[in-house]
């Protein structure tokens, strides 16, 4: 795993650990944690560890994890698979919303 | 488990301690409006089956005694020296030293006796053969209470007691072999009883012993609840092995699932119940946020996931009146409490075992990953080291069920006591008719 790679990973991993504990409902919470085991499943047992996030809007935090999710794309993770984790990402902001 | 096969050992001893003339039951002479079936050797070669259904018998009381009992070197000790329970033991191993036939066959054991009371001593050999393994299963010294050891020997005892009685009747069986010194064993076996008896027993140990190791339930995905305790029994038996990190957070997360779901259905049904389902679902959910880093490539796991992806989805799907039917709530809710105590148990073991680790990022770059680009470097820890997260403490105190107080089966008590009538029983006098009370 390149630097990039690993920099865009922790950033996914750190703000979707974010939303999940910043949701509203406890359905949201439990939906963006499988977001993140995902994405952990994707990449196995070699990942960055989650590091705290500077922001608590929801709203920022949604867009950086998505844009990072996105990014993946460009680390060898194929387009579909991300896409399948972007739906589920989206699932998870409309229980989300207030 | 010992309470099934000593009851069933009980069950057919009682029954032949209240047969008597012997001769009558396995085809001899002796009443005018029976006639004869069978000749002086056929009786022989039926009382050399009996002796070796009755020599499991006291194989088995011999085990028990050493199961509860299990005082290594009898040798060089002396009546003075020896306890009731050593002396119960030593006597045995006389008798059966004494004894020259084998243990029944398989044969023997399968294959119904044309006469009912050769059948009964079958029977009471089966139960015997099948009680071997309660004793390497649960019903051995280190296991037992005290109470519950003096309840096994209290039980050998008395079997014993019985075949020492027995042994008397059956003196007419032609070529019958006596046991040997049958007094000082029956006195041994009595003394065993009375000191046992001065305590009170714990029958619980009925419950100890050798059960058939659950198996999957296979097949089509079962509709309603019963799919869902279908996938969680899966689950159970499949966390028998130790998960990946990953695969126990999957089944973490699958637990937090099926907790609020259910939860979620019993708010009208049993608010009671369901409020403490949904703190199972908020324990689980901090379980998942603990463990969101945490690593450990050891074990498999892949099946557990995966049947406990199935019974969150299940759950999820079940209709809003699917737990209407409390007894199959009860159910789930056994099968959970034994998620929660195998989780509890695979979490302590892959703490303690350094199985899963705890990651962190390490400010920096490592400078010696032998790559040309340099990445963040990054750390596994400990669970337990400074590092640790609330993650024991969660497993250990809200996770880990109470341990329930068993109590004894309901017969248990009542099938020693039939079997105590049995031993006092007496044959009612001539003639008078054994169901109806005499004046």
């Amino acid at each position: 795993m390149l630097l990039a790679h690993a920099v865009t990973l922790a950033e996914a991993r750190s703000y979707v650990a974010a939303l999940a504990d910043a949701a509203l409902t406890t359905d949201a919470s439990i939906e963006y944690d499988r977001v993140l085991l995902q994405i952990d499943f994707i990449h196995g047992d070699y990942i960055p560890g989650i590091s705290p996030v500077p922001v608590t809007d929801r709203n920022v935090l949604f867009e950086v994890a998505e844009s990072a999710i996105e990014n993946l794309v460009r680390h060898g993770i194929d387009s579909l698979t991300v896409e399948l984790v972007l739906d589920m990402l989206w699932a998870a902001r409309e229980l989300d919303a207030p | 488990m010992y309470g099934e096969t000593s009851g069933m050992l009980r069950e057919a001893l009682g029954e032949l301690l209240r047969q008597h003339r012997i001769q009558q039951r396995i085809g001899g002479a002796g009443l005018y409006t029976v006639p004869e079936t069978t000749t002086p050797d056929e009786r022989k070669l039926i009382g050399e089956q009996i002796a070796r259904y009755r020599y499991a018998v006291l194989v088995w009381s011999h085990q028990a005694m050493r199961a509860a009992n299990p005082r290594i070197n009898l040798e060089g000790s002396t009546g003075r020296t020896r306890g009731p329970a050593e002396q119960l033991r030593y006597r045995l191993e006389a008798t059966l030293g004494a004894i020259e036939v084998t243990l029944p066959t398989m044969d023997e054991l399968v294959t119904e006796q044309p006469f009912a009371l050769v059948d009964t001593w079958r029977r009471a050999a089966c139960a015997c053969v099948l009680g071997e393994h309660d004793f390497a299963n649960g019903v051995g010294y280190g296991r037992l209470s005290e109470a519950q050891s003096r309840s096994v020997i209290k039980d050998a005892a008395d079997v014993v007691r019985a075949v020492v009685s027995l042994d008397r009747r059956y003196a007419n069986i032609p070529g019958w072999q006596a046991l040997k010194e049958p007094g000082r064993l029956g006195r041994a076996a009595e003394s065993c009883v009375t000191w046992a008896g001065y305590s009170e027993s714990d029958y619980t140990v009925d419950l100890r012993g050798w059960r058939p190791e659950p198996t999957l339930i296979e097949g089509p995905g079962l509709p309603g609840i019963t799919g869902v305790l279908q996938a969680q029994h899966n689950l159970l038996i499949h966390l028998g092995t130790i998960p990946t990190a990953h695969n126990l957070r999957v089944v973490l997360d699958s637990q937090r699932i099926v907790s609020r779901e259910t939860a979620r259905r019993l708010q009208t049904v049993d608010p009671t119940v369901a409020v403490r389902w949904e703190r199972r679902a908020e324990t689980y959910g901090r379980l998942v946020h603990e463990t969101r880093d945490l690593g450990g490539m050891v074990g498999n796991g892949g099946p557990a996931a995966g049947q406990g992806s199935v019974a969150a989805v299940r759950m999820e799907k079940l209709d809003r009146g699917g737990l209407s039917d409390a007894p199959q709530v009860r159910r789930l809710q056994r099968v959970s409490a034994g998620i929660d105590d195998r989780i509890c148990n695979v979490i302590e073991q892959g703490v303690g075992q350094r199985l899963y680790f705890q990651r962190i990022n390490v400010p920096g770059l490592d400078a010696h990953n032998g790559e040309l680009v340099r990445v963040t470097r990054q750390k596994f820890v400990p669970i337990t080291s400074p590092v640790q997260t609330e993650l024991l403490a969660i497993v250990r105190s809200d996770l880990r069920p109470t341990p329930i107080q068993r109590k004894a089966p309901k017969g248990a008590a009542q099938s020693r006591l039939d079997f105590e009538g049995a031993l006092h029983h007496r044959p009612p006098p001539r003639g008078a008719s054994p169901d109806v009370p005499s004046i």
